[in-house]
């Protein structure tokens, strides 16, 4: 295609590049790797050769009309984890089915209930989606599926945005239900006595996404579907699970932890996939003293604006919320002129359904060439084909990485995956050692369905369903002595050997399947007097440290300062700025132990375990310049102080440390321990680094020692912190290897942290270390 | 930490999702017979297991606000020899067949977990109207509950609630699909929702349709020291902890002041609905009245009502003629329309912008005759302007509309 003639000077490192045509995704390729300025910085240039098919001709029991659809589509066999999973569910087991993405999963499920339903047209299936925006597009898969086969199945969704009239068609005559967890526990299950012949003929209970509901969300699915299969026996039916999983470690566990029944994995992934350029590339070093790196945010979106000039439609991953705000600023400016604003978007947790659902389309469409997206999109939303895809920094875990990684050539092709490390200790870590991340297995996704606050609420929910009658169970919890105090909080009432519900409140209205704090913060734009609206949402924990009066918070591109954050009332006001910083704030904790459930030595040193309370408080925030990151202003952030009642691992290192080190340097090579434990930590129990957090104090309060924390970051613990206090050992040779193979002289942002006029905190770190690992305290 | 204290302790950090409760102090004791006989009510036992009944009689003649209970035979008559569909009428039914049925709940959401503790009807007996009141003295014997209550409703034929079609019954069908394995079946009753009326009939005229307010401005029944009934379900679950008859006193007496209600609701909206007396109501009712006819495709009886409307030469005769332009265009009585609606132009200097349009389309299209057409048009759009200065974002497509419409007419007047 030929590019109008203008010769248009590019200049922000003094080259030229004349665009005479667009060029081919081969061609930027090779180019990047002649050019010196690029190639200099891969570390890795990985290519991932194509595979083929590997397929099995169709089982003789699957109907002639399904058969017969498949094959005008084109399809003539299916792919071996197909045939394997259909077998399996035919024959009656609960499966969990794992392979990478755009291999025809959906087909493990779509085929073994479809064949029932040509077989009993009574049978009924529930499809759970983990977001609504999943089930929307399953749906009309799904539709045109027997739109073709020319099946009388109904199928639809039911969410909050089914009309009243269709509502009553689904639960009355739906074959296939479409919903979501959050459907399930507040809409579905409370009024399980509309859904009589639902449950009495349910036979399917499909999963998709299983590795999305882990931590938090997972522990309230887990009690949801625990609830579930009590209504399915009280209507008399036993439903098999169909769980499908992208890569994680242990997805048999996880699916069997989630419902409580033995499972059957299948991973026998037959499907082809194309050739994928997997490229680590390390930005250069800017300040060789301090061992700075230039900015991974200004590099990815450098890279990626080469694709996207050239139309390539490119995906790019970005941390944080903030981050994706940041990148989307940057490139709506440098394309606007050339593709319009509207050809690149933004796509995160606080935008609004509707919103998130347009840009969905566009993508789909070709309207939309460029997303700049958090991990929300990791989820497998059908957005089409996208060619290439830029990591900004390493996601945390490595099948995250795969997850975002997944989003280019889907659909087989040529395809690449850029990782852009950024500076801190765990990217640079993996984008030195390629070879950890490529060999390495996948991370282990935990839930802790026990979890007692969970727990709680759902045993509340559970009772206002149907009474509990003595001797009954829910799943593996233990539930009497709950019981016993839900009465005694007269919330139940007992009674010839039953609980009754006995409250005028609807529990599952009270309680969010997502959020640790039971309310959002609703953001609300009053730049129009008389127009205000509101433009997004974010859980209470965060908008300490987003939402503080004088905050930047970045919408869609656009700058917001909040005017004023009213905590109880859960309200911030924003209006809408044009200013070149964004903000940064810190958040003072202090911790003390309550009770210590575990112990063990390690020489001196002691790894604890048990239970904590933490106090968290916004101090001060920071504004910081765009292109150059200097600090320009910091200000007092006044919100109130947040308890957590949760679990926690610690270190106990001996008392005589003070003496010898002194409280200075002890200080710093507690805080800089840290820092490199925060990265490694989450590594090893894979979640979020939002959900452990890593505290450091030079004299606990319950022992005096210098210590440093672990701890989850939801009230009661879900198992994280239990984890490394498991592994404990492993964690600390691994932050030690870390800190060791780093370059710098004495500590720098991609280890313990940037160091001040040399404080020592490389050298007091491993010493610590070593005195953790059962070593020697002196200085080598 | 045991559990129970983790538990108390989330609970003060405010982690567990709070529902609000009132600490009452537990009493053993069961049943009070002689208690629940100073209420008039006596437990009624199936297979060893006991719920309350509460049972009341009143004479026939009983005025209950405006009306005697008697009054209903009238109105029943009426309804059958008006011999007109309406969702109030009870035309083929005699009046033991209607079943004047209300709840009481533990909660006011609907949803499985919300149990209704009081079934409550009246109903009329051969020479008297009884209140019956089916209590549940304890969850556990839910299905005594339903069992009583089929035992003596199985015969009747039609409900008469207020908002029972969306709260009440389907809260009914919900605790019976609890039990359905040990029970029969439900009746298949007709409904009459008075709710549905009210609004209709009263929505703009008063502060809100609850029933007590019905009952004081429109059926002269005045509520002394009466328990609200959204204290239902706090006072429930006091009785559930002390077993005390009398905590149930006040629910007992306002549940049977609700269904007592109902039959004087019913009589005061049928006659509203069937009279064409002029003192019967008021313009605006029977303003309401009329629409209510219209939407049921009753137009003979709409356009009665309308005429009286007209006849009383109240201000809301210009909507009557105005309505009735739209009823006669309807069944294509070109004229009937056309002198309805001029009549209300000639009465009235603010007459809706459609009523100009519906006319000039007839002298258009029926007639011919453009230049009346165009008057019209010329007039609608005036008004439609001056509407328009108040708003702040006039409609562009409303202004190409008229503007087409005015354009076509002037190219055929000019052929």
């Amino acid at each position: 295609m030929i590019y109008t003639a203008n010769i248009h000077s590019y200049n922000r490192e003094k080259r030229v590049i004349i665009m005479m045509r667009k060029q081919t995704m081969s061609e930027i390729l090779s180019q990047l790797q002649q050019e010196a300025r690029f190639s200099a910085n891969i570390v890795r240039w990985e290519t991932i050769p194509a595979r083929e098919a590997r397929t099995v001709s169709f089982p003789d029991t699957l109907d002639s009309r399904i058969r017969e659809t498949l094959e005008k589509r084109g399809i003539t066999s299916l792919y071996t984890h197909q045939a394997t999973a259909y077998e399996a569910v035919r024959s009656g087991k609960h499966i969990v089915a794992v392979t990478p993405t755009a291999s025809g999963k959906s087909m493990c499920y779509h085929l073994p209930i479809l064949q029932t339903l040509t077989e009993d047209p009574q049978a009924r299936a529930l499809y759970l989606f983990p977001t609504k925006a999943l089930a929307q597009d399953q749906k009309s898969e799904l539709l045109e599926l027997i739109g073709e086969m020319g099946l009388p199945i109904k199928s639809e969704t039911y969410d909050g945005d089914t009309p009243a009239n269709i509502r009553q068609m689904v639960r009355k005559a739906g074959n296939i239900v479409i919903t979501n967890p959050d459907m399930l526990h507040s809409a579905i299950l409370p009024h399980h006595t509309k859904w009589v012949s639902f449950f009495e003929h349910l036979k399917f209970i499909v999963i998709d996404e299983l590795h999305t509901y882990r931590g938090v969300f997972g522990s309230h699915v887990a009690n949801v579907i625990r609830r579930l299969k009590r209504i399915c026996k009280f209507y008399g039916s036993k439903p098999q699970f169909i769980c499908t999983s992208a890569t994680i470690a242990n997805p048999r566990e996880l699916a069997e932890h989630l419902t409580e029944e033995p499972m059957q994995l299948v991973d026998n992934n037959g499907a082809p996939t194309g050739v994928k350029h997997f490229i680590f590339y390390n930005p250069p070093v800017v300040n060789p003293q301090l061992n700075i790196r230039r900015s991974a945010t200004l590099e990815a979106r450098d890279i990626t604006e080469r694709f996207l000039l050239n139309g390539i439609q490119t995906i790019l991953f970005a941390r944080s919320r903030v981050r994706v705000e940041i990148l989307l600023t940057y490139l709506q400016e440098l394309i606007k002129r050339k593709l319009g604003p509207k050809t690149i978007q933004g796509y995160r947790g606080g935008y609004l359904p509707s919103q998130r659902r347009a840009i969905e389309k566009g993508l789909r469409d070709g309207e939309i060439i460029g997303v700049v997206s958090t991990n929300a999109l990791e989820l497998g939303v059908d957005i089409g084909q996208l060619q290439v895809c830029v990591i900004t920094g390493y996601p945390g875990s490595v099948a995250s990485t795969w997850q975002q990684a997944g989003r280019a050539g889907r659909r087989q092709g040529e395809s690449a995956v850029i990782l852009v490390g950024s500076s801190s200790p765990l990217d640079q870590y993996v984008i030195q050692h390629p070879e950890y991340f490529l060999e390495r297995s996948p991370e282990t996704a935990r839930i802790n369905p026990d979890n007692l606050i969970i727990l709680v609420d759902h045993l509340k929910c559970a009772a206002y369903e149907l009474p509990f009658s003595e001797g009954e169970t829910f799943g593996n919890a233990e539930i009497v002595e709950i019981l016993e105090f839900l009465t005694e909080e007269q919330i139940l009432h007992f009674s010839k050997n039953k609980w009754f519900w006995m409250n005028d409140s609807f529990p599952a209205h009270n309680i969010s399947l997502r959020s640790a704090s039971q309310e959002n913060v609703v953001i609300v734009d009053i730049t129009e007097r008389g127009e205000e609206k509101v433009i997004g949402e974010m859980d209470r924990f965060s908008s300490l440290t987003l939402l503080h009066e004088e905050a930047i918070y970045l919408h869609q591109g656009r700058q917001y300062q909040v005017e004023k954050l009213d905590y109880e009332e859960k309200k911030a006001f924003v209006r809408e700025v044009q200013v070149d910083y964004y903000t940064d704030a810190n958040l003072a904790v202090s911790l003390k132990v309550l009770e210590q459930d575990e112990r063990r030595m390690s020489q001196e040193t002691e790894f604890g375990y048990g239970e904590v309370s933490v106090h968290a408080m916004a101090t001060i925030f920071k504004k910081i310049k765009f292109e150059t990151h200097e600090n320009i202003g910091s200000g007092p952030i006044h919100l109130p102080e947040e308890e957590l009642h949760t679990n926690a691992a610690w270190i106990s290192f001996p008392e005589a440390l003070m003496a010898s080190l002194g409280k200075e340097q002890l200080e710093r090579g507690l805080a800089g321990l840290s820092h490199v434990l925060r990265h490694v930590a989450p590594l090893k129990v894979m979640c979020d680094p939002q959900d452990l957090h890593v505290v450091p104090q030079r004299k606990a309060i319950h022992t005096g020692q210098p210590s440093i924390f672990f701890y989850d970051r939801y009230p009661g613990g879900i198992g994280l912190s239990e984890q490394v206090y498991k592994e404990m050992e492993m964690i600390l040779s691994q932050a030690e290897h870390l800190i060791a193979s780093c370059s710098c002289h004495s500590g720098c942002p991609s280890c313990v942290g940037a160091a001040e006029d040399d404080g020592g905190e490389k050298e007091m770190a491993l010493t610590l270390l070593r005195v953790a690992q059962g070593g020697n305290m002196h200085v080598s | 930490m045991s559990l129970k204290n983790k538990l108390q302790r989330f609970k003060e950090q405010g982690h567990l999702s709070q529902e609000s409760t009132k600490k009452i102090v537990p009493s053993p004791q069961i049943l009070h017979e002689d208690k629940w006989k100073q209420l008039q009510a006596k437990p009624y036992t199936v297979d060893g297991e006991h719920i309350v009944l509460r049972e009341l009689c009143f004479p026939l003649h009983t005025r209950h606000g405006h009306y005697r209970f008697e009054q209903l035979f009238e109105v029943m008559e009426a309804w059958a020899e008006a011999g007109m569909t309406h969702p109030l009428s009870t035309a083929d039914r005699m009046p033991r067949d209607l079943l004047f049925f209300d709840t009481e709940t533990t909660g006011l959401h609907g949803g499985t977990g919300n149990t209704i503790f009081l079934l409550g009807y009246s109903r009329f007996m051969d020479d008297h109207v009884v209140v019956r009141q089916h209590f549940l003295p304890a969850p556990e014997v839910e299905l005594v509950l339903y069992q009583s209550f089929l035992d003596y409703i199985h015969d009747a034929k039609d409900l008469v609630t207020y908002n029972g079609k969306a709260f009440d019954w389907p809260q009914v069908k919900t605790r019976h699909t609890l039990l359905r394995d040990s029970i029969a079946a439900l009746p298949v009753f007709g409904h009459v929702d008075l709710l549905h009326g009210a609004r209709r009939l009263w929505k703009h005229e008063l502060p809100s349709c609850r029933l007590s307010i019905v009952e004081k401005e429109k059926l002269g029944i005045h509520r002394e020291s009466d328990v609200p009934g959204a204290m239902a379900p706090m006072l429930y679950f006091e009785y559930m902890q002390q077993k005390d008859p009398q905590i149930m006193e006040g629910i007992l007496e306002h549940n049977e002041k609700d269904v007592l209600s109902l039959i004087t609701l019913y009589i005061h909206m049928s006659k509203l609905v069937l009279s064409r007396e002029q003192q019967m109501s008021s313009i605006d009712e029977r303003f309401e009245i009329a629409r209510w006819h219209e939407a049921l495709g009753a137009d003979a009886h709409a356009l009665d009502h309308y005429r009286v409307i007209v006849r009383s030469g109240d201000r809301r005769k210009v909507h009557a003629m105005a309505a009735m332009g739209h009823i006669y265009k309807k069944q294509k009585c070109w004229e009937k329309a056309v002198a309805a609606w001029e009549y209300a132009m000639k009465e009235s200097a603010h007459v809706p912008e459609e009523i100009y349009v519906e006319t000039a389309k007839i002298y258009e299209h029926q007639y011919k005759d453009y230049e009346k057409a165009l008057h019209y048009t010329q007039r609608a759009m005036e008004v439609w302007r001056k509407k328009s200065t108040l708003l702040r974002y006039p409609a562009k497509s409303e202004w190409n509309a008229y503007q087409k419409r005015i354009d076509r007419l002037q190219k055929r007047l000019n052929k």
